[in-house]
């Protein structure tokens, strides 16, 4: 049973990995315009497809885990997801006011500082736990 | 809310880890409970008290400012 929880643990953290192995160098590759755009856009599906089977194992993962962690998990996340919505608001409003900069909060920025903020939920939360 | 956790513990000369597995949890998390900072689920309560041979009542306590509001 530990076994089995430990297993489901790190293939989530592997398949956590092989995204974040597809969705760079796909980026570099669609931002270098090496490929026609229909293969183009196969290069841009390979990595949601990983992230897709990234969550499912994440779930498993969390669905395996004793009830401290999976609040840690759930805290972690909401404070994730708050604070990404809190950024793109007022990345929306800011725009109406024609204060832009992509070249620092473009869409492809946007993944990073979801990674970002779902880390910093997560230290919370295990700190707040102490686990 | 306080618990008598440790108490129970001591009483039985278990470590953490060995409540821990007997209870199905991380021991990390054993410990997050055993010092107030996560409320356990019922069921989990349910478990330590079955393995400590005492019930949930003696194990947990509410603290006076936790008192509903009709108390």
């Amino acid at each position: 049973m530990e076994q089995s929880k430990k297993s489901l643990n790190q293939q989530s953290i592997i398949f956590a990995l092989i995204y974040g192995a597809t969705y760079l160098p796909a980026s570099w590759l669609l931002k270098h315009k090496v490929a026609g755009q229909s293969v183009s856009v196969i290069i841009a599906l390979v990595p949601v497809i990983t992230f897709a089977i990234f969550i499912y194992k994440y779930i498993k993962a969390i669905s395996a885990m004793d009830e401290v962690k999976q609040r840690v998990q759930l805290e972690a996340v909401v404070i994730g997801f708050s604070l990404t919505a809190m950024l793109l608001m007022l990345l929306f409003l800011l725009e109406l006011c024609g204060i832009s900069n992509p070249g620092w909060f473009g869409y492809g920025f946007m993944v990073g500082y979801c990674w970002l903020f779902y880390i910093i939920g997560w230290l919370i939360s295990k700190r707040k736990y102490g686990v | 809310m306080k618990n008598t956790i440790k108490v129970e513990r001591a009483k039985k000369n278990w470590t953490q880890a060995d409540l821990a597995k007997h209870i199905g949890i991380s021991r990390q998390g054993l410990n997050s409970i055993e010092t107030g900072k996560f409320i356990p689920s019922t069921l989990l309560a349910l478990r330590m008290a079955k393995v400590f041979g005492t019930t949930v009542e003696e194990l947990f306590q509410l603290e006076v400012d936790e008192d509903g509001p009709g108390e």
